[in-house]
């Protein structure tokens, strides 16, 4: 950092702090003493590391002519970069006195920065892709009576949850500090403004991208026992008077916020139902309560936000041997079904998938499959509503970490830990591509929507390598025979025929799960049958892509990509969000949220030309 | 023969240990390992042989192979402290041992009561009749390892250093030294030695241990053939080929050249991974300037295009990450902190376009961990995969199971110095790595099964009803997992005798089929009847309350057992022991058989670095030139565990010399006499009995256990 940032840094602490004082004498406990800089972090500087500056305001910066992204569509040009402070260690954990770096006590789990964005907007700015299957999907849970949730009078208020976090006693928040004039800004703000909630160390932010303070939280929650790892906004229930986010830490339990009432509740407390790690929490698509958790013991639970927690017994009818020595290859094994008569409290469903850690997992955007991703290098692909696995893919190598479906629920990517982010077809049950270009593990892949049509397909991927890097591909290059690739059309035709259809499957009622013990049995080994392992496609069989862009962006591990419709953004571990601005002459020409035009469509041919670059470069391959 | 004994060393680990779980948490572990230590350690984790006997089933089916790897990393860290003492396996001994130096010989000696004299490790060159050398004196301490009886221990290296010093100026000195240096210099060394032996004297297992008569005559038929690949081994665990292909820029042509490798230095970069590193291993360079290449084709020095890539992929790939670099600044080596992640598995992409198997699987199993801040001192650790219980930290003395994410704690982003410098990845397979994870899977819902009863009996709900109705009577099943998790923390009884008695009986044949049995459908009494006890389940639903009740009763009923058979039970315990073990070699055993219903032609093993070595015994049995040459290091590990090892296997895969070959290392034994191995060779006659009073023990211990609950 050089020293005028330093004074300036200074200078806005200074300032800030004095104008804070006074609404932080009269409402808030006194901030904590002195920190003194804990130990670890010297020793990162003899090792020639950054040291980090314990620094509690967000501090924004503009890098002038920084880190411009070309692509073929024009040049994403940096806006700024949003620096979180990281909160210094709580008083009452001690710092780490002696850094053994052969201590054999695990660390506890921590994760990069990572965002959920929102728009309280009236209208969806996802395009919306008409998918294949026009079938509307029935609600996770549908056919449960027991699940049935009570008719909810239109127009009543939602409910929120019990705890006022601002004058919270619970061990586990250590204290909330509000922006003095949140509800000022609050009411001010552009109503179709982005609101961005972000976890960094112990702390959990909430800030509102739309407003000229950006840099500013509008809320901060400091925790004492654990960090969160993931969180996500329930996207059916937003409006500007509510706002239910589900936050999961790495203690196991989970937080139900609501940001505008300053409202929470706690679920699986002090990890009663899973002691975990919470790695992923997402809300179950079309559902008002209900949010599925990853574990990072292998288990995929689903809670409700209402539900009081139970200690959980599994509900194996038949915890025979049988089911014991199978479960070892079962690809899924449920612990409580979403089916089961017993949903007074929670856990609504609890899958066991494996003994490994559950890096992520995607709903696809017809709310019927599930793409989970684990550190035993598997892509698993569920049909959630059923409870089932359909397809069991596997990493070229070593773990997969991150996952997401393409917007038309086609094909399915996910990024690793063998440096490749991977295409896979939903429809052929295959590998599409291997794409290479990465130099470290793959954190965070996803699609960008504004830039994807029926035929080309734009995506993105961020990695330990501290890079971004874009991708096109386009139907008709994946059609393309390659040299090998008779053969290896020829081989997954024969897995595809060998499997049974997904279809077919589904016929069966969600009844049978209640069977008897024998056929209960039974069905487990027939959901075992019916689960495809896909072999590891040899490299001399798989398309190869490079990437469009790539670009290093930061001098830390980036770990959270997403698309807006005028930015994109990353995060990075250390706190960097940086946000870059879609080329002016494309999609977008007055950026700020305020246009409303379908401008989608118009976006769409001018990906073709970039895809078709692509395309050239992998039949060279 | 080599084929078949593979096998059985794997095995081995297995049945010997009181199972420290593999999968609880360290500081339980730790626990448990400390409590364990004060009754006699000797019950505890074999620390010493594991680390060798993994390697070896991990490594080859040859003994010597495991001890050129397993010392290397060993070594390579003692070379480090500057004292030039070597580390080995020792106990798991936490702070204790800490204060006290490492290096003073009064502690060494302490702990080397438990291990061999050190007579062994002195000089056996002779009786392999080899002239004394850096490898013979490895051979000495891995035999010396293998011999001991204890499971855990230390080896002092000495005579291997001073060999070392005496044939290597720069160890006389207290200099620190590089590990990957080192690794070089054994390796070639070793192959060096064994060379030069071969050509002074070909029969080489004739020279075979004198500990074993019995095997030297076994393998004396086939031994003419093994001296051609008796050099090699070294070179077939860890030789590839590169191919260094390099473009003229002038006239275009390409010429290669082949170069074997023993190990790969890779060039590091901030916030990479080992695949890039290795990615950028094979990059393009330009010959240009003052390193312009000389063309044959046009004559004279051309700017060129030169790669390398990977022609043949070796089985074992030893990667060197290049943490030590020139800066011209300093003028001196410096270290790099660089992050640089590796995954815990493999495949190359710099592989050539012919080779074979471009698609390799390969797993790490070893890491040599460089602490300190710089090139000229520091310390060397190695962490270290073992064949079933997980990973295990190996820091001079002090032998520590650990985590498995542990590994990853040294990429170097860590704070404390500490980088991985040395991985070592290992060919494996993925049906072989499924087996791994399906063991691991299984594993966890053993003790998920048993935390529903726990909590079924702790708070009974509707649907625990339904399962304890069959849960109660049967005394079996229960135990069956009970007994598992807890045997580390239960009193042990430490007598060598009760000991082999207990790892025994398990291998013996007869007594294993009733095991599985019980756990197939242990609930006893209504075993027979599955579909009607399905239907009572359902009525036990509607009748909830009745059924409350009666279980109430059955409760009290069970404790009021329980408590006459308390006193029976503390006078078994002895037998309680032996049960443990043999549910564990039951498990084992169904383990196994598990895998062979999967996988047919795989299932030959518990675990994944067993396959290993069996693919490597398959290419040897192909081959028979070498087989003999393995077999005769393997005689002797037959020698040293108990010979019922080799039964399990032996049962399940038939490697057609195995049936023969027990009964004869059986009969060896007399000779050999150990206490325990006399011990063992009672057992088959009292296996029938013994499983009888395992399992009335059995039900005792289950009894005593939902008290506990």
């Amino acid at each position: 950092m050089s020293p005028c940032a330093d004074i300036w840094t200074l200078y806005r602490v200074i300032v800030t702090a004095l104008s804070r004082l006074t609404f932080q004498i009269s409402v808030l406990p006194p901030p904590p003493p002195r920190y003194t800089v804990p130990v670890a972090y010297a020793a990162g500087a003899s090792n020639g590391m950054a040291v980090p500056v314990v620094e509690t305001n967000n501090i924004i910066s503009h890098p002038e002519g920084g880190c411009p992204l070309q692509v073929g569509e024009g040049t994403y040009l940096l806006k700024d970069d949003l620096h979180l402070a990281t909160p210094p260690p709580h008083p009452s954990e001690a710092p780490i006195v002696n850094p053994n770096p052969l201590a054999t006590v695990p660390t506890p789990p921590t994760s990069g920065v990572k965002l959920s964005l929102l728009n309280i907007g009236p209208r969806n700015k996802t395009p919306v892709f008409t998918l294949k299957e026009s079938v509307i999907a029935p609600a996770f849970g549908d056919g449960n009576p027991a699940l049935a949730a009570p008719a909810v009078k239109e127009g009543i208020k939602r409910r929120k949850p019990k705890n006022n976090i601002l004058k919270s006693s619970s061990s586990f928040v250590s204290r909330v500090i509000t922006h003095e004039a949140s509800t000022k800004r609050l009411n001010d703000r552009n109503p179709e403004g982005l609101f961005a909630f972000a976890n960094i160390n112990r702390a959990f932010q909430w800030l509102d991208f739309s407003s000229k303070q950006k840099d500013e939280p509008l809320a901060k929650i400091l925790f004492t026992k654990a960090h969160m790892l993931s969180h996500d906004v329930n996207e059916l229930t937003k409006s500007a008077a509510h706002i239910d986010v589900a936050l999961g830490s790495s203690a196991g339990d989970i937080l139900w916020y609501e940001p505008i009432s300053q409202k929470y509740a706690r679920i699986n407390k002090n990890g009663v139902i899973n002691n975990s790690p919470v790695t992923h929490i997402k809300w179950v698509p079309g559902s008002e309560n209900l949010f599925m958790a990853a574990h990072a013991n292998g288990q995929l639970v689903v809670y409700d936000k209402e539900k009081e927690d139970a200690l959980f017994t599994p509900e194996l009818e038949n915890p025979s041997v049988e089911t014991i020595k199978s479960s070892g290859r079962q690809p899924l094994q449920i612990l409580k079904s979403v089916n089961s008569r017993n949903q007074k409290s929670n856990p609504v469903a609890l899958w066991k998938l494996a003994n490994q850690r559950i890096s992520q997992f995607a709903f696809s955007p017809d709310q019927r499959h599930l793409a989970v991703v684990l550190e035993d290098g598997t892509l698993r692909v569920m049909d959630y509503l059923q409870e089932e696995v359909l397809d069991i893919f596997r990493s070229y190598y070593g773990g997969l970490i991150s996952v997401c479906w393409s917007p038309d629920g086609k094909y399915i990517v996910t990024g690793g830990q063998d440096d490749l982010v991977t295409i896979w077809s939903l429809p052929e049950r295959k590998i599409v591509a291997r794409c290479q270009g990465h130099n470290s593990w793959v954190s965070t892949v996803a699609f960008d929507p504004w830039r994807c049509d029926e035929r080309n397909y734009r995506f993105g991927s961020v990695g330990d390598d501290c890079r971004l890097l874009l991708w096109d591909f386009s139907v008709g290059m994946l059609h393309r025979p390659r040299a090998h690739q008779a053969s290896a059309r020829q081989r997954t035709s024969v897995v595809a025929s060998n499997s049974q259809h997904p279809n077919r499957l589904r016929a069966d009622s969600a009844g049978n799960r209640m069977r008897s013990d024998s056929q209960r049995t039974a069905d487990g080994h027939d959901a075992y049958d019916s689960t495809v392992r896909h072999p590891v496609e040899p490299r001399s069989r798989t398309a190869l892509l490079p990437p469009i862009m790539a670009k290093e962006i930061g001098s830390d591990p980036i770990c959270w990509l997403g698309f807006q419709e005028d930015s994109i953004m990353t995060s990075s571990l250390e706190g960097h969000i940086r946000t870059w601005d879609r080329p002016r002459e494309g999609i977008n020409e007055n950026y700020n949220g305020h246009v409303s035009s379908p401008v989608i469509s118009a976006s769409a041919p001018k990906s073709g030309s970039a895809s078709a670059i692509a395309e050239s470069a992998v039949g060279s391959l | 023969m080599a084929g078949s004994n593979t096998p059985s060393s794997g095995p081995t680990p297995a049945k010997k240990e009181p199972p420290p779980p593999p999968l609880t948490p360290l500081e339980k572990m730790l626990q448990e390992m400390g409590s364990i230590r004060e009754d006699g350690s000797d019950k505890f984790f074999g620390m010493e042989n594991y680390g060798n006997t993994c390697l070896t089933a991990a490594l080859a089916e040859n003994l010597r192979y495991p001890s050129p790897n397993a010392h290397l990393e060993a070594e390579a860290q003692a070379e480090k402290q500057k004292a030039a003492n070597a580390q080995r396996p020792g106990v798991p001994p936490n702070q204790p041992q800490k204060p006290e130096d490492k290096d003073s010989p009064e502690y060494k000696k302490k702990m080397a009561l438990q291990t061999l004299p050190l007579l062994e490790t002195k000089n056996n060159a002779a009786s392999y009749g080899m002239s004394e050398t850096l490898f013979t004196s490895l051979k000495d301490i891995f035999e010396s390892v293998v011999g001991s009886q204890s499971r855990i221990g230390i080896v002092r290296p000495e005579h291997f250093l001073d060999v070392l010093r005496r044939e290597h100026e720069m160890f006389r000195t207290a200099m620190h030294q590089d590990a990957h240096e080192f690794l070089n210099l054994l390796l070639n060394e070793v192959v060096a030695n064994v060379e030069a032996e071969a050509l002074k004297q070909p029969p080489m297992e004739k020279a075979l241990p004198s500990t074993d008569s019995s095997d030297s005559v076994e393998h004396s038929g086939s031994s003419g053939s093994k001296t051609p690949n008796t050099t090699r081994w070294v070179h077939e665990l860890f030789e590839g080929t590169l191919t260094s292909e390099t473009q003229c820029l002038t006239c275009e042509k390409v010429s290669q050249r082949d170069e074997i490798f023993l190990d790969l230095s890779v060039d590091l970069e901030q916030h990479s991974s080992v695949t890039s590193c290795l990615r950028k291993f094979s990059a393009e360079e330009m010959l240009c300037e003052r390193n312009k290449f000389h063309c044959d084709n046009c004559g004279g020095l051309q700017e060129a295009e030169k790669r390398m890539k990977i022609k043949r992929l070796p089985r074992i790939l030893a990667l060197h990450l290049k943490r030590f670099k020139y800066t011209e600044d300093l003028q001196r080596l410096q270290k790099l902190f660089h992050r640089v992640v590796y995954p815990y598995h493999l495949r190359l992409f710099n592989t050539t376009d012919d080779a074979e198997d471009p698609d390799r699987l390969y797993e790490l199993y070893a890491v040599v961990v460089h602490i300190g801040g710089g090139p000229y001192h520091g310390h060397y650790v190695a962490i270290i995969k073992t064949q079933d219980r997980g990973w295990l930290l190996f820091d001079d003395e002090m032998v520590e199971p650990v985590d498995k994410n542990y590994v990853r704690n040294f990429f170097g982003d860590k704070p404390g110095l500490a980088c991985a410098y040395v991985l070592f990845y290992q060919e494996t397979t993925l049906e072989a790595v499924l087996r791994e994870e399906e063991q691991e899977n299984m594993d966890a819902m053993a003790e998920t099964n048993e935390s529903v009863k726990q909590n079924g009996s702790a708070q009974p709900s509707s649907l625990n009803l339904v399962h304890s109705a069959s849960h109660i009577p049967p005394p079996d099943e229960p135990v069956r997992w009970n007994s598992l998790k807890r045997a580390p923390t239960a009193p042990q009884l430490t007598t060598h005798h009760e000991n082999t008695q207990a790892e025994s009986m398990p291998s013996v044949p007869p007594p294993v089929p009733p095991i599985p049995e019980t756990h197939t459908r242990p609930l006893s009494p209504k075993k027979s009847d599955l579909q009607s006890r399905k239907e009572k389940a359902r009525e036990e639903k509607e009748r909830k309350v009745a059924e409350k009740e009666k279980e109430k009763q059955r409760r009290k009923d069970e404790e009021a057992r329980l408590k006459e058979h308390r006193e029976s039970q503390r006078r078994e315990e002895s037998e309680l022991k032996a049960a443990l073990e043999a549910s564990k070699a039951s498990k084992a055993d169904e383990d196994r058989r598990n895998h062979d219903s999967s996988k047919d032609k795989a299932g030959h093993g518990l675990s994944r670095l067993k396959r290993g070595s069996k693919s490597f015994s398959h290419r040897l049995s192909k081959d028979k030139d070498r087989a003999p040459s393995s077999g005769h290091p393997v005689a002797t590990v037959d020698e040293h565990p108990p010979p019922n090892e080799a039964a399990p296997s032996q049962q399940q895969q038939q490697p057609l010399p195995s049936t023969e070959h027990p009964p004869v290392s059986r009969i060896s034994k007399k000779h050999t006499i150990h206490e325990d191995e006399q011990d063992s060779l009672k057992d088959p006659k009292h296996d029938k009995g013994g499983s009888h009073g395992k399992w009335r023990s059995f039900s005792f211990r289950k009894k005593s256990f939902s008290v506990l609950s």
